[in-house]
């Protein structure tokens, strides 16, 4: 609330000089509304440039270029390759790549299970959180958000040093007791990064989750207590639902977030052969772009990804949404 | 009176904005954003050449920089090959501000002409400068009448082997693939390996195929023919297969430290690899010095001599140089030039593309680390019976990384090599597809 909407609150206000005509006033009304909005404007400018340059055109670019394609001619298109509109030709070029599908399968398959457990994980931590002393709370908060701070590709290089067998303490210590463990092979590298995804983004998750209690009143749980429920009825009864928009939240990003999965398998390909240039869309993308210099391909393939995630997180704001109507 | 903005208004704003670079790219080029220009040179004027490699050039360079202030080269490194060297230059290529010299494999010519990325140097009068090199290295670099690059070395195959042990084992050098595999049980028997496979090294298994004679790629008229199942190639695949699921074989990847660290304790006794592997070598497990040899490849018929090549690269000028004549000078001098031949081959740069005269060569000395052998001769030989009608395909790079993703997984127990080889083929074709050439399978 700005003291001007106060202001434009009070019809009137300010020109007692001129008595005349009411009717107008609601268009002087609206001019004197403008003010504020222009001024609004300018302060949202340069984030808005910087977005429209960064995100925006390139948007409209990619579609734009998903509809190119390169014409050649004879074995080595040494005839002049000239770029033409080719429809939706690199649609049908990726839709047709076995690769690139099962990239989104793997994807599909490490959403349903890394996602649930993180959020499963950073609900558990918050509501600790919430139960103890505000001393402790404060150093533990920092602790297990501290992972977010480290950018994906370092944490990557760290726990690929603890997977490398003949590197890795951890191999090294079951190996000792007698287990032969494989961080890295084509049936449990999938899970080697979504312990790294957890580790980076649970403690993020629990800030969010954290903020949305700190906002409930005491007095709803004084009244809880009066009623005689415990910690743990409280926990389940108040606690939960009342996190559920936060909860919502996260589930959203996380999903985009996995559909969106790059950095993790990029840096572990290095070293995990099972990790293949499709592993997931975004790669596939990437290495489609980069270094096949199939640029139009790629377009195509991340206006694909985009419309993916687009569906599934829109869908599941829907069908959580729809649970809300239906409950009130 | 400055008009108040509404919301409609930014919204018309942002659409003019987002359809600005629609209408400006309507422009795009297929190709090179930049073309090559001679801009001549005065005498005394000074021009400065930007060359990107990842092959230790530097001396070489200094060399020249030394012999001619007036053609001055910088030697910059970039990542090697498809490790993010390539990705820069076709991103250079493509915003128009590469560097004049880039070191290019022969694998990888055809993918930039692809491209439109080289520079025609038969312009230049690159093909006077033909008879200084072997035939077929001044091949790779040669499409449809024109030159795109100037050969630098090749890397013909030949067998590294621990002569001090097979001795030891009172074992012959293995002269066909079944001796090997039977000196591969012997080396077992006593807790060694008779060599690595490396799980994605695509450029190395190619080799043995090619010795055997496939053809992995050829043109009809305008069509690629992929060919990776014809009974030669599934020959090859299935030897390694049983000697990979018979524990014959180290899986490590070649030159790494785990590899050097096999080689160094005598754990690998032999290692199937290209000339330019001695300097690795003898860098790498330096206590190994006088215990190796070198013998020609083991063969797939007893008593031929068939060979192939594995590696091998150019310099190439790349579309957009500001200044073709002087790069071509400086591309030929580095290639040809004795002096700078002698700093190269001290870097183990691989087998010369210049015709040599091996014993005034230092390449042709008795070398003590290889048991005192003038261990190149073995490959000179090689590099003649390399089968020189073998050609890559415009995306060799791609294409290639499927079938190393495929013997990476039939390494792990999925599938076996012949599987990964057919299934390799049909990404193969798509991959040619993809960049609208026409393409087929060969069965």
């Amino acid at each position: 609330m700005t003291t001007s909407s106060v202001k434009s609150a009070q019809p009137g206000a300010g020109d007692s000089a001129r008595p005349t005509a009411p009717p107008k006033a609601t268009g002087r009304r609206r001019t004197r509304r403008a003010r504020p909005d222009r001024k609004a404007w300018l302060f949202l400018g340069p984030f808005l440039a910087v977005y429209l340059f960064a995100m925006i055109i390139p948007v409209f670019y990619a579609i734009y270029q998903s509809l190119l394609k390169v014409e050649r001619s004879g074995p080595l298109g040494l005839g002049a390759p000239k770029v033409v509109f080719g429809g939706l030709d690199n649609y049908a070029i990726a839709l047709q790549q076995d690769a690139f599908l099962e990239g989104f399968g793997r994807v599909l398959l490490f959403g349903i299970v890394q996602v649930p457990v993180m959020l499963l994980l950073s609900l558990v931590l918050a509501l600790l959180l919430d139960q103890i002393s505000d001393r402790w709370a404060g150093l533990m908060r920092a602790t297990y958000f501290l992972p977010y701070g480290i950018p994906g590709v370092i944490a990557t290089i760290l726990w690929g040093f603890l997977y490398v067998p003949g590197i890795s303490p951890i191999t090294e210590m079951l190996g000792d007791l007698g287990f032969q463990p494989d961080f890295l092979g084509p049936d449990t590298v999938l899970w080697s990064i979504a312990n790294i995804v957890i580790w980076e983004f649970a403690g993020y998750n629990m800030l969010i989750i954290v903020a949305q209690l700190k906002s409930v009143p005491q007095e709803l749980y004084e009244a809880a207590r009066i009623d005689g429920a415990g910690p743990w009825q409280i926990a389940l009864r108040l606690k939960i639902p009342l996190v559920r928009p936060a909860l919502i939240l996260t589930c959203v990003f996380s999903i985009i977030g996995t559909m969106q999965l790059f950095a993790e398998p990029l840096v572990l390909k290095k070293i995990a052969p099972a990790v293949i240039p499709d592993y997931t869309p975004n790669l596939s993308a990437y290495f489609d772009a980069f270094s096949n210099a199939n640029i139009y391909v790629a377009a195509a393939k991340s206006v694909i990804l985009a419309v993916v995630a687009m569906v599934l997180s829109f869908g599941f704001l829907s069908l959580v949404t729809r649970k809300q109507r239906s409950e009130r | 009176m400055p008009q108040p903005t509404t919301r409609r208004k930014v919204l018309t704003w942002a659409t003019a904005a987002a359809a600005a670079p629609a209408l400006a790219a309507c422009g795009e080029s297929a190709g090179a954003a930049r073309m090559t220009k001679d801009h001549g040179r005065k005498p005394g004027q000074k021009v400065t050449l930007r060359l990107w490699t990842w092959v230790p050039l530097q001396k070489a360079v200094a060399l020249w920089n030394k012999r001619n202030p007036d053609i001055q080269v910088v030697a910059q490194m970039v990542p090697a090959n498809t490790s993010g060297g390539y990705q820069k230059m076709h991103a250079a290529v493509k915003a128009g501000n590469p560097p004049d010299l880039a070191q290019v494999e022969y694998y990888a010519l055809p993918e930039f002409m692809l491209e439109g990325g080289l520079t025609n140097l038969s312009e230049y009068g690159a093909d006077k400068l033909k008879d200084s090199y072997v035939d077929w290295q001044w091949k790779q670099g040669v499409f449809s009448g024109g030159t795109y690059a100037i050969p630098q070395a090749s890397g013909p195959m030949g067998l590294f082997y621990r002569k001090d042990v097979l001795e030891k084992w009172d074992i012959e050098a293995p002269k066909t693939w079944d001796e090997y595999r039977a000196a591969a049980k012997k080396a077992k028997k006593r807790g060694s390996y008779i060599t690595a496979f490396p799980p994605s090294n695509a450029q190395w298994f190619a080799s043995f195929p090619w010795q055997r004679g496939a053809h992995w790629v050829r043109t009809e008229g305008d069509t690629w023919i992929v060919d990776l199942t014809s009974p030669e190639s599934l020959e090859v695949a299935d030897y390694w297969d049983g000697m990979v699921r018979d524990r014959f074989v180290l899986q490590t990847q070649d030159a790494q430290s785990a590899f050097y660290k096999a080689l160094q304790t005598g754990e690998l006794v032999t290692w199937p690899g290209a000339q330019w592997y001695d300097a690795l070598i003898r860098g790498n497990a330096p206590r190994t010095k006088g215990k190796w040899a070198v013998s020609e490849l083991p063969q797939w018929e007893a008593g031929a001599h068939a060979s192939s090549n594995w590696g091998g690269s150019s310099t190439a000028v790349l579309q957009g140089s500001q200044h073709p004549v002087e790069a071509l000078k400086v591309a030929h001098w580095l290639n040809t030039n004795p002096d700078s031949m002698k700093l190269l081959i001290e870097a183990g740069y691989g087998w010369p593309a210049a015709k040599i005269d091996l014993p005034k060569s230092p390449l042709g000395k008795p070398d003590p680390f290889f048991s005192g052998q003038r261990y190149n001769e073995v490959f000179q030989v090689s590099d003649r019976n390399v089968d020189t009608s073998w050609r890559y395909a415009p995306t060799t790079t791609q294409s290639f990384t499927h079938i190393q993703d495929n013997l990476a997984l039939a390494l792990v127990g999925k599938g076996s090599f012949v599987d990964a080889l057919k299934d390799a083929q049909t990404k193969f074709v798509d991959d040619l597809k993809a960049k609208g050439l026409k393409a087929r399978s060969a069965r």
